[in-house]
Parts: C-alpha cells; sequence; structure tokens
C-alpha cells in the first residue's frame, strides 16, 4: 500500500464515526416430530420474529430458521455469518425453540437431519465477536446446557433447570407471548428486558401447572449478570429520532437518576418520601408530554 | 401439640408398631381360647385390671407362644405380641386359628391389608375357619363394603351360634337403620352369651345403641353394663358411634364424654370425642382429647392427620361477621376459616354467597339459624379429606356438620373442575336442613333438598344431571323412596351414590312442584318429629309412600323419558362431534354437535357439544353464530372457565359490556383466583360508572400479588379516583410510577390530581 493510500485510511480510521452498537437475532424453530408441535413451534417462532422485527424496525438483522430450512449447516452457517457481522459492541439474541434432548453426557438440539449438540453450539456462540449476548434455550432438557453455556456477559435462559425435565415446554410460548405483552413491561418503558422476559414467562408457566392442579414438569432458570439491562424487544416501533426529542430524553435520563437515587432513601426519608417522589414523577410527566409533542411533530 | 416432623398423611403404616394399652379390648368369644387366657378374661372384662394384668403376665412367661402372644396382646405389648406370633405361626405350621388371631393384632394396629393377607393364609389351611372370614368380614364392613353379607351369612352358615359375626351383623343392621333385625340378633346373642358364659357387655353396647336409635336416650342395658364392669367405656362409646353416623354430633360428644371419664384410657373415644369436638369448632378441647389418643395409639392414622390438620390451622385467617364477632348482633353471623394466601381474595365473594343462602333459605324454610355458621375453605383437598373423614383421599367437595361447613377452595382442584359457589350452596342448605330438625333428617331428603336448592335457587341455572344418572333411570334403578338412604349408605353397584343424589334432588323438586315449596317445609318438621320416611310423607303429602313412588316414576318419564330415550344416539353425537373436532374436520363437528344439542339441550357439562360447536362455528368464520352459542350455553348453566372468559371478552367487542360482567362475575364462582377475570371486570365495571364494585375487583387483584403491580397499583388508583377519593388515588398512583416510571397513563392521571 502507499504511503498516501496508508495515510487516507489512518484518516479513515481516526475521523470514523462511532460505531452504533446493532442487535441482532436468531431465531431457530427446531424438529416437531407430530403436527402439533410443528404447529406450536412455527407458531412460537411467529411471534418471536415478529416482536424481533418491530423491535428493529425490519429484518435485516433478524435470522429465522424454521421447518426444513432448520438444519445443523444452516444454523452453522448463520451463526458463521455472524462472525464476520458483528462488533464486540453488538448484541445478540439467539431463540431455540423446539424439543432437545440430553443423554446423561450431551445436550443435542433436535432438528430436521442431524441434531446439533450443546458443545458444537457453545463454541459457534463463543466465536461470535457480539458480546453481549441472550440464549434463550425454550427446549425440552434445556437445562442441560445452563452451566456450560453461561459466560461473563452472557444471559442464559433455559426452559428446564436440568437435562432431566424432557417434557416438551410451555415456556416457549409465554416467552413469545411476554415479547409482545404490555403486563411483561414491569417499569412500562416500552422495552421487554431478558429480565422481564423471563420473569413474566416463568410466572405463567407456573400458573398453568397450579391451575391444572398437575406438578411442574418444567422450571425455567436464568443465569447472568446482564439480564435486566439486556432490551431483548420493543412493544411499539421505534418512533423516528430527532434532535430535539434526543435531547430532552437525556433530560429524561437524568431525572430518571434522580428517581433511582431517591428511592434508595425511601427508607431514611420515611414520611418524606412520597412527596419528593411526587415532585419527581411531576416533573418526570411533564417533561415527558414535551416529549411526546416533539415526537408527535 | 405439633406434628410437623412427621410425613404427611399417614395412610399406611408397614411395621407393626410399638404402642401403649390403646385400651379399649375386644371381647372373646371364642370356646375354644384357652382356659389360661380365658381366667385372665374374665376378670378384665369384670374391669378387675390390676388382677387382670397380673394374670395375663404370668401368661407372657408361658411355654406356647400362641398363650405368650395373646396374653402380650392382652398387655397392649403389640410388638412384643407380633414377635409370639411369628414364633407361633414358625410352630404351628398348618394351625389356621394361629394366623387369624395374628390377624386380629393387625387389625387393633389399623392394618388392615396386613390383617386381611393372614385372614386368607388361614381360610387356605383351614376354608371354613370362621375367626377368619369374620375377620375378613369386619374390614369389609369397615369399607363398607357389599360383600360383608356375604361373608357374615358364610360365617354363620358354618357356626350359627359365633356370636362375633351375629353382633357384626347387629351392628350393620343398626347402621342400616333396620333397628327389628338388629334387635332379634341382639336377643339371641344375648343367649348364647349366657348359655356360653361370656360377656355380654358388647352386646349390651349394642342394646343401648338400638334405644337411643329408637329415641331412648336412657337404656336399661347401660345400667346393666356398668353394674358388670363400672369402668366399661364403650357402653357409652358404642351409642356414640351411632350418634356421629346419624349426625347427632354434639350428642355423640356428650356420650364420649362418658366414656372417657369411667374409662380414661380408652383411646379411641378421645379420638372420637376429638374428631367431634372439631365438628362443633371447638380446636382446642378438639387437639388435648387427640393428643392423649395419640399418645395411647401413635399410629392411629386418622388422629395423626387431624393432629397435623389442627396444627396446619396456623395458616388460616378466621374472620367474624355479625354474631359471631358482636355477640349483641341480631344476625346469627358467620365465622370464615380461609387459608391466609387466598383469604382476601376470597373473602368478599364466600361471605356474599353465604349471606345470600342464610337470607334465601330462612325464607323458604321457615327456620332461623341461631348461631353463626362456620365456614372454612380447603387449598389442600388432602386436609380437606382428612377434616371430613380423618384420612385423604376422599371424593367429596363439601361436607357439612351441622353449623360447620367443609369444603374444598376453588385452588384444592383444578380450575374449571367443579363450581364452588354451587358447592357452598348446596352445604349451605345441609346446614338448614339439620340443624332445623335437629340432626334427624335423614340423609336422602337432606342431600335432595341441597340438590334441589343448587337447581333452583343457586348461582348455577339449570338441573345439572350426569348421563349415567339417566341411563340408571333407563334401567329402572331409581330406589324406592323409603329405601333411598341405602343408596347413599351402603350402594350396590358403582355410580349409585350419584344415582342417588340426583334422584334425591329430582324427588324435591317433585314435590315442590305438586305440593308447593311449603311441603318441603312441613317434611323437615315432620323430620324433626323422628317421623320415618313413609310417615313423613304422609303426614306432609298426605300420601302413601307407595303411591308417591308411582307418581314420582310418571313425573320422571314426563320431565326426563325424552332424554332417557335418547341418550343412546346423544352419547354419539357427542362422540362424533368430539371425533370430528380432534381431526379438525368442523362442518362434520358442528354438525354432530348440533344434532347431540337437539336430542339433549341442556347438557352442558363436562365435554358439551356447545363448547365444540362454538369452535367450529368459529373455525368456519361463523362468528356471530359462535357468539349466540356460547351464550346460550352460559344461560343453561355452562360454566368451563376458559369459555366464559372467551364469551365476556366477545361481548365487549360487540358493544355489550354490561352483559361481559354478567358473565364475568359468574366465572369467578369457578375460578375466583384468575387474575386477569378480576382485572378485565373491574376494568369493565369501572367503564360502566361502577368504581365501587371496580375497587372490590381491583382490590382482590392486587392481593394475589400479580405480576404487573404497577398496572395493579394504577387500577387502584383509577378506582379511588372515581371515588373521589383523592389521597388513596395519589397514593397508588405514587407507587405504580414508583415501579414505572415511564408509566404513561399513570403519568398522566397523577398530572390531573395535581393540576
Amino acid at each position: 500500500m502507499s504511503g498516501r493510500a496508508c495515510a487516507l485510511l489512518l484518516a479513515a480510521l481516526v475521523f470514523a464515526p462511532p460505531v452504533q452498537a446493532e442487535l441482532y437475532y436468531v431465531i431457530v424453530g427446531g424438529l416437531g416430530g407430530a403436527p402439533d408441535y410443528e404447529e406450536a413451534f412455527a407458531a412460537h417462532v411467529r411471534a418471536l420474529s415478529q416482536a424481533a422485527e418491530r423491535t428493529l424496525g425490519d429484518d435485516a438483522r433478524v435470522t429465522v430458521l424454521v421447518g426444513d430450512d432448520a438444519t445443523s449447516d444452516a444454523l452453522r452457517k448463520s451463526l458463521g455469518e455472524l462472525v464476520e457481522r458483528t462488533e464486540e459492541a453488538d448484541r445478540l439474541a439467539v431463540f431455540l425453540v423446539g424439543h432437545g434432548s440430553f443423554d446423561g453426557t450431551q445436550y443435542k438440539l433436535n432438528l430436521p437431519g442431524p441434531d446439533i449438540d450443546g458443545a458444537e453450539l457453545q463454541a459457534l456462540l463463543a466465536a461470535i465477536p457480539a458480546r453481549s449476548q441472550l440464549i434463550v434455550n425454550a427446549t425440552s432438557a434445556s437445562g442441560a446446557v445452563l452451566e456450560e453455556w453461561g459466560t461473563e456477559d452472557r444471559t442464559v435462559i433455559t426452559a428446564t433447570r436440568s437435562g432431566a425435565e424432557r417434557n416438551a415446554t410451555r415456556f416457549a410460548e409465554y416467552f413469545a407471548a411476554a415479547l409482545s405483552a404490555e403486563e411483561a413491561d414491569i417499569n412500562k418503558n416500552g422495552m421487554i428486558t431478558a429480565r422481564e422476559a423471563f420473569d413474566y414467562a416463568e410466572r405463567r408457566v407456573a400458573d398453568s401447572f397450579e391451575s391444572e392442579g398437575t406438578l411442574a414438569t418444567e422450571h425455567p432458570q436464568l443465569v447472568g449478570e446482564n439480564a435486566a439491562a439486556f432490551d431483548v424487544a420493543r412493544l411499539r416501533a421505534r418512533p423516528a429520532e430527532r434532535p430535539e426529542v434526543v435531547a430532552l430524553t437525556a433530560e429524561r435520563d437524568a431525572l430518571e437518576e434522580r428517581i433511582a437515587a431517591l428511592r434508595l432513601e425511601r427508607e431514611e426519608l420515611g414520611a418524606e418520601y412520597l412527596p419528593q417522589l411526587q415532585a419527581l414523577l411531576v416533573e418526570l410527566a411533564l417533561l415527558q408530554e414535551r416529549i411526546d409533542a416533539a415526537e408527535a411533530q | 401439640m405439633n406434628l410437623r416432623h412427621l410425613p404427611s398423611a399417614v395412610c399406611v403404616m408397614g411395621l407393626v408398631v410399638l404402642a401403649a394399652s390403646a385400651g379399649a379390648y375386644e371381647i372373646e368369644y371364642s370356646p375354644e381360647r384357652p382356659a389360661e387366657l380365658a381366667a385372665c378374661d374374665r376378670a378384665r372384662y369384670r374391669g378387675e385390671r390390676a388382677e387382670a394384668g397380673g394374670c395375663y403376665q404370668a401368661l407372657v412367661a408361658h411355654e406356647d407362644p400362641r398363650i405368650k402372644a395373646e396374653a402380650a396382646r392382652a398387655l397392649g405389648n403389640q410388638r412384643g405380641a407380633n414377635a409370639f406370633f411369628q414364633t407361633a405361626v414358625e410352630q404351628y405350621v398348618d394351625d389356621a386359628a394361629v394366623r387369624a388371631r395374628w390377624g386380629y393384632l393387625f387389625l387393633e394396629t389399623h392394618q388392615d391389608s396386613e390383617a386381611a393377607k393372614l385372614f386368607q393364609e388361614s381360610l387356605r389351611l383351614d376354608p371354613e375357619h370362621v375367626p377368619a372370614i369374620v375377620g375378613l368380614a369386619r374390614i369389609s364392613a369397615g369399607r363398607f363394603e357389599e360383600r360383608t353379607r356375604e361373608l357374615i351369612e358364610e360365617a354363620l352358615e358354618l357356626d350359627t351360634d359365633n356370636l362375633g359375626v351375629l353382633l357384626l351383623r347387629a351392628r350393620m343392621d343398626l347402621e342400616e337403620g333396620v333397628i327389628d333385625r338388629a334387635e332379634l340378633g341382639l336377643d339371641r346373642a344375648l343367649e348364647i352369651a349366657a348359655d356360653q358364659g361370656v360377656a355380654p357387655l358388647e352386646i349390651y353396647a349394642l342394646k343401648a345403641s338400638a334405644d337411643l336409635l329408637r329415641g331412648t336416650v336412657d337404656s336399661e342395658w347401660t345400667d346393666r353394663a356398668l353394674a358388670y364392669d363400672p369402668s366399661y367405656g364403650e357402653i357409652y362409646a358404642t351409642p356414640a358411634y351411632f350418634y356421629v353416623i346419624t349426625r347427632r354430633y354434639r350428642e355423640a360428644i356428650e356420650l364420649y364424654r362418658k366414656a372417657v371419664e369411667i374409662e380414661p384410657d380408652l383411646y379411641a373415644a378421645h379420638a372420637d370425642l376429638g374428631a367431634n369436638l372439631l365438628r362443633e369448632n371447638k380446636v382446642a378441647e378438639a387437639q388435648q382429647h387427640l393428643a392423649l389418643a395419640y399418645r395411647g395409639d401413635p399410629f392411629s392414622a386418622p388422629t395423626v392427620n387431624t393432629l397435623r390438620l389442627i396444627d396446619s390451622f396456623d395458616n388460616f385467617v378466621v374472620s367474624r361477621f355479625g354474631k359471631a364477632d358482636d355477640p349483641a348482633s341480631a344476625d346469627p353471623g358467620v365465622l370464615l376459616r380461609l387459608h391466609k394466601d387466598e383469604a382476601q381474595v376470597l373473602e368478599p365473594y364466600v361471605l356474599d354467597l353465604v349471606d345470600r343462602s342464610i337470607e334465601v333459605y330462612t325464607e323458604r324454610y321457615g327456620f332461623e339459624l341461631a348461631e353463626p355458621v362456620v365456614v372454612e375453605l380447603y387449598p389442600d383437598h388432602d386436609d380437606f379429606a382428612v377434616r371430613t373423614s380423618g384420612l385423604p383421599g376422599i371424593g367429596l367437595l363439601g361436607v357439612t356438620f351441622g353449623y360447620l361447613v367443609a369444603m374444598d377452595s376453588p385452588s384444592g382442584r383444578s380450575e374449571g373442575d367443579f363450581h364452588w359457589g354451587t358447592t357452598l350452596w348446596h352445604e349451605m342448605a345441609h346446614v338448614f336442613t339439620l340443624e332445623a330438625t335437629n340432626h334427624l333428617v335423614p340423609r336422602w331428603f337432606s342431600e335432595g333438598v341441597s340438590v334441589y336448592e343448587e337447581w333452583s335457587t343457586g348461582p348455577l341455572s339449570g338441573r345439572h344431571i350426569p348421563a349415567e344418572v339417566f341411563q340408571a333411570i333407563g334401567e329402572d334403578k331409581f330406589l324406592p323412596v323409603a329405601d333411598l338412604d341405602r343408596g347413599f349408605i351402603r350402594p350396590t353397584y358403582e355410580g349409585q351414590v350419584i344415582v342417588s343424589y340426583m334422584q334425591a334432588g329430582l324427588i324435591c323438586e317433585y314435590i315442590a312442584a305438586n305440593w308447593g315449596q311449603q311441603a318441603l317445609e312441613a317434611m323437615l318438621e315432620a323430620y324433626r318429629d323422628d317421623l320415618d320416611t313413609p310417615t313423613a310423607i304422609h303426614t306432609a303429602l298426605r300420601i302413601a309412600s307407595e303411591a308417591f313412588d308411582e307418581q314420582f316414576a310418571a313425573y320422571i318419564d314426563a320431565e326426563l323419558g325424552t332424554v332417557v330415550a335418547n341418550l343412546t344416539s346423544w352419547g354419539a353425537e357427542q362422540r362424533a362431534a368430539h371425533e370430528s373436532a380432534q381431526r379438525g374436520q368442523w362442518e362434520e363437528a358442528a354438525a354432530a354437535s348440533e344434532r347431540a344439542i337437539e336430542l339433549y339441550p341442556e347438557y352442558v357439562d363436562a365435554g358439551s357439544a356447545y363448547l365444540i360447536r362454538v369452535r367450529a362455528q368459529e373455525e368456519t368464520g361463523a362468528h356471530d353464530a359462535a357468539v349466540a352459542t356460547l351464550r346460550e350455553y352460559h344461560r343453561l348453566g355452562g360454566y368451563d372457565p376458559s369459555a366464559l372468559m372467551q364469551l365476556g371478552r366477545w361481548l365487549v367487542d360487540a358493544g355489550e359490556r354490561d352483559a361481559a360482567i354478567d358473565v364475568f362475575e359468574d366465572v369467578l364462582l369457578v375460578a375466583p383466583l384468575s387474575e386477569p377475570v378480576h382485572a378485565d371486570l373491574g376494568d369493565w365495571l369501572l367503564a360502566a360508572d361502577r368504581p365501587e364494585q371496580a375497587l372490590a375487583e381491583y382490590e382482590a387483584l392486587f392481593a394475589m400479588q400479580p405480576h404487573d403491580q404497577a398496572a395493579a397499583h394504577f387500577r387502584l388508583a383509577k378506582a379511588h379516583y372515581s371515588l373521589d377519593n383523592l389521597p388513596l388515588a395519589r397514593e397508588h398512583l405514587l407507587y405504580a410510577l414508583e415501579i414505572a416510571p415511564h408509566y404513561r397513563e399513570a403519568q398522566q392521571l397523577l398530572l390531573e390530581i395535581v393540576r
């Protein structure tokens, strides 16, 4: 390369705009085996992909593998492509729906053709540069991978607590529903975090067994410190960003921090807490009115 | 006493246990009883306990292990007796008698299955060994099995003078109310006892029981027994049992008290006294007697289970209303015992139904309650079963002991499994029929009124008669009214109990239809005067019971004959509808379900064709028709909660909010612990400008600790705001926004309040 070219390249690197962190989705619907399961898994995948597209605004970063297309090779290819496409700052959400199995040693995801095992999936995921990862394994026996797949920056959610819980799971349905449920949005910010989705789905799973009067055959699990910070789905389409909205949003973020700080002083403040909270909340509400007006222009 | 360390719901013990003397002893009637033992027995039966004890103790050193075993057993050393019996069986391998005697030891320690095995081994050695047959008969009688009579007759054919079997038969006759026949048997037993020189104590106890069942409380037989053995507690405990099975718990309590007063170590009587005190809500005293019983017989499953149940009362909240809270109140009052996890949600609905039922039944039966009603709901079905019978695994939904009603909580079964509102309505009717007759009402009539009231005034419309009952009608299985109690107490075929329930309900319906509601009240008066059924019918209805049966049969034919005639076809169409639906063949499913409905329009219970038809209509795009079908299903008393929730939402979509509210209020009588029901119902009530009712729903929702706490607080805020209760509205808004600062709607309401 010539010196001028190097300088230009260096300049380009120095003056390159900051990288925007992107969220990528990979959604896999595994082998159903029976028509009822095929239909159910396809429905769950549809719900998940709709939530993903709504969150991103398009399907450019949503990979869906379902039915006959969901082979091990296709999954390897999709995950391999993300090695090239993603940056460290990016985020990755992988949803696995279907049947899993565990023989006491190895977990396998049941796919058309040869299955893929837990160790290989872990290797494929580990190779992807995107540092912040959410892996949701909603299959039977998924608990077998909980320990193996857990890493420092990764949130792992499984439908079962161990490989011994082998029944077809209900978790997938409720997790998929969580990504579009107002009820799951505990802090009402229009975003569903991994933690919110998990808590909603876990509760719905437990309630379903309780209302039937049967013993639960699955116990969802979550590992990872970042679940509450991983926004996995948006409940409404993202509004267009305007400079004035960005500024107001920053003001709102600062106000929310003050509210969060006040909450920590709840006990010390005693009777003074609610009036002070009200003052900040009124301020926040008024600010939100301005944001809504700005977005509506 | 706290038994938390014991395993839950003790049902079966696999080992013979060491126990102190259980107190009660059996009278030995066998002429082949070894003379040495018979000598000790004579002292025991005269109440000469010290002398008897010394006599048995000496025999524990006897060379014959059979004698040692019997002596140890008589001393209450069951483990020692067990060991001696093992030796005896090894030594006397072909002795049928020793195996049978060992079986009686297992009977004494509540191990019926082990006892039965030994009796059967004995019969393999000697098919005509009467004590073994009697042992099996006793087990069978304890389970109210029909084969008991066969075994008894078999034993009597082999030994016509066997006192054990004669007394067992007499006891069964008394249980069934055939007192004359029982008396004949007891008189015969007295003669045999005199001839054989055996203690007549048990016979005296059953004679006293017969007197009691005839209304004679001070029986000469009691004096005779006490003259024979002043410490014979069974002279009171045996008649007490007959009070219990005829639901006269207070009278039973008095007798059990007398039993334990003269025989303080009669542990079975302490256990029964405790169980019956619990039926009167005298919890502390019940616990004392049960604890005593436990010390004497620690592995009686009912005793252990009931003590554990009492311990679990710590987890229940007791709420008092009316006189139960304020003795000066004119309102008879209600006391609710609800589990702490669901008390806050269930209380208003339970109380409302109880109050309404009291109002309705007071009017309809002309009887005013004199005491507070106690209503208990058990989330754990086994706890309810123990409350009822001391053992888990009972098939009932509810039971009434007088002023105390115990039933499954809606959470005690899977959602939609039973209509708890109807069950409570049914049980409350029992409170009235029992108390209005001083508990003299026969079982059939009490059940009949309860079932009839479910159909006519209860929260669920229509008769709900299972298909098997129509089959029974077709097979002419209804009993004469004079014998209807038998269908409850000693059913002779599977399903006879439910058939009897329905027959009883239909009889009461027929009486009300032909003679008026006041005729049912007149029947209660007749029963209060302790008249039998034929006499009660004649007194209240001016008709002989045989003629009544004929007229009732004609009524059934007119009312249900068509359904009975169509039953097979209806069943076939139901099956066809289900099968078509499973295959996704919706046109066929719709057609089959329509035919089924035509054949039996009122059927809205499990597997109802209405729900298949709804699904088929939806699948074929006939939404309006689906809504209409579901409305009809609801109108006829269908209560599948998922179906009704769907109907409610469809009605709201169609702009019929008030109708939706009515539907969801009905859902609460099946599934009161459903968060979405309370949430949606509250929202609709608020939108319909009924904020107080909305608030009640939101409070129930909040008490369930819903997942979305911010939304729950916001709902409460809206309701309080509608009620102009601004401080509470603001408080709940702040809590909502504390959890969810971005909550737009809550922010907007907060601004509205502060501006």
